[in-house]
């Protein structure tokens, strides 16, 4: 006896960079070799139709999602403003604190600067204004990124660099 | 499709980039560069052949340095002082040819006369007030799309005005058609509305491309642009998916156009088979 196994599956793209895939499995026997050609053939028909007739239903679709729910994947912190946590992400905080204790930098000096630039204090910074501050730290105190930071240089050198 | 150079020419190049890691990350520098063409795409991120940078990336380089100075001045409430832009245009512009074996098409000294007069119009014509205070200026940041089954997105802003505008500096030589503009600038512009959205949770108020064109008269060309759309964002997503897929393939195939006579690897591109 030769078991044959079939699958047929098809992805479909749907609106707001949604997708949905169906596929569906059979398993059938056959008596000889002569009859692989002919049954897979009938078996292809089969499960391209009916596959085409379920995927036709899209089901749910997410309606937009809201953009503070996009946010916060893979970045740690989400968006809870409590006194200890950051709403910028680990690694800006991580680096943020680094220079801040490579350099000997007086917090409150930094906490001034992010009220200054954004009214608001270094913790509740988020990506961009963190990003901003981490600029203007390497810009300050880094031997290496004196006079016009650290992004000009690579400006027009694109090789891997942007 | 590998794309195959002179192993002489290879000799003493930079370690390849791996193709696994281009994958990872793009920016919207890449993303044109491969929609361009993918073979220019292969030279410059895979073998990063190194090629000194070309007399209009050089003045554009020094234009934005200098427009980043007048935006950290707002921010800092410091009064604007034309000479001091002019100062700190000369010293770049002497400093980075020291660095820079820069082929000048023209005479270096009417185009450094060129490039002042083009700032100096700017700042007569522009139209952020001089009390207005930045969001963000020249800022990277990045946005970690593995939710979408894509790789992460980096880039730099220009200049994010106060109320959440996107503005990105074009110094040209040519009067920019603004529809043409925009279709141009599309997925740079898409990039940045997708990173703003995700480094703030908030969406853009608008984008807006400010061109310094340097012509005999100087012009500004300020193409105003709403939100980006959710079309917009999908055409993006698409077009780094077609990219991870395409560099996945090592599908580094030459485009030839109009565009190949600017091209720094036209000789390389010739070799090419």
């Amino acid at each position: 006896m030769i078991v044959l196994e079939t699958n047929y599956s098809k992805k479909l793209g749907l609106p707001g960079y949604s997708s949905h895939q169906f596929s569906i499995t059979l398993k059938t026997e056959i008596a000889d070799l002569a009859q692989v050609q002919t049954e897979s053939n009938r078996l292809y028909q089969l499960l391209q139709q009916s596959v085409d007739a379920s995927i036709k239903e899209v089901g749910f679709l997410p309606t937009e999602v809201p953009i503070q729910n996009r946010n916060g994947n893979g970045n740690g912190n989400g968006h809870h403003n409590g006194n200890d946590t950051w709403e910028c992400s680990d690694k800006q905080k991580a680096l943020i604190l680094k220079i801040v204790e490579e350099h000997k930098l007086d917090k409150k000096e930094i906490e001034a600067l992010a009220q200054d630039r954004f009214g608001k204090g270094v913790k509740a910074l988020n990506k961009l204004e963190a990003s901003q501050i981490i600029e203007i730290l390497l810009q300050e105190h880094s031997d290496n990124n004196k006079g016009n930071g650290r992004r000009f240089g690579s400006r027009y050198q694109k090789a891997g660099a942007k | 499709m590998i794309a195959v150079l002179d192993p002489v020419q290879v000799a003493a190049r930079p370690e390849p980039n791996p193709t696994e890691e281009l994958q990872k990350t793009v920016s919207a520098s890449r993303l044109n560069c491969w929609l361009q063409c993918r073979l220019k795409f292969f030279f410059r991120y895979v073998l990063q052949l190194p090629r000194p940078p070309s007399a209009a990336m050089f003045v554009g380089s020094i234009a934005h340095q200098v427009l980043q100075q007048w935006n950290h001045g707002r921010w800092r409430k410091e009064p604007f002082q034309t000479e001091k832009f002019k100062a700190w245009f000369d010293s770049q512009w002497t400093e980075e040819q020291k660095t820079s074996k820069i082929k000048w098409d023209d005479d270096q000294a009417d185009e450094r006369a060129s490039a002042w007069k083009t700032l100096e119009h700017y700042f007569l014509e522009t139209p952020i007030k001089a009390d207005e205070r930045p969001e963000a200026v020249e800022v990277p940041v990045e946005a970690d799309l593995s939710h979408h089954g894509l790789p992460r997105l980096i880039g730099i802003l220009d200049l994010v005005r106060a109320g959440g505008t996107i503005v990105d500096f074009k110094v040209t030589g040519k009067t920019p058609d603004p529809e043409q503009a925009i279709h141009q600038h599309e997925i740079q512009l898409s990039c940045y509305g997708v990173l703003y959205r995700d480094a703030t949770s908030r969406k853009e108020a608008g984008l807006e491309l400010h061109h310094l064109v340097r012509t005999k008269t100087p012009k500004l060309i300020v193409t105003r642009i709403g939100p980006i759309t959710q079309q917009q964002e999908t055409r993006l997503f698409k077009v780094m998916e077609s990219y991870v897929d395409g560099v996945g393939r090592q599908d580094f195939v030459p485009s030839p156009s109009f565009g190949c006579a600017g091209c720094e690897y036209f000789t390389e591109c010739r070799r090419w088979s």
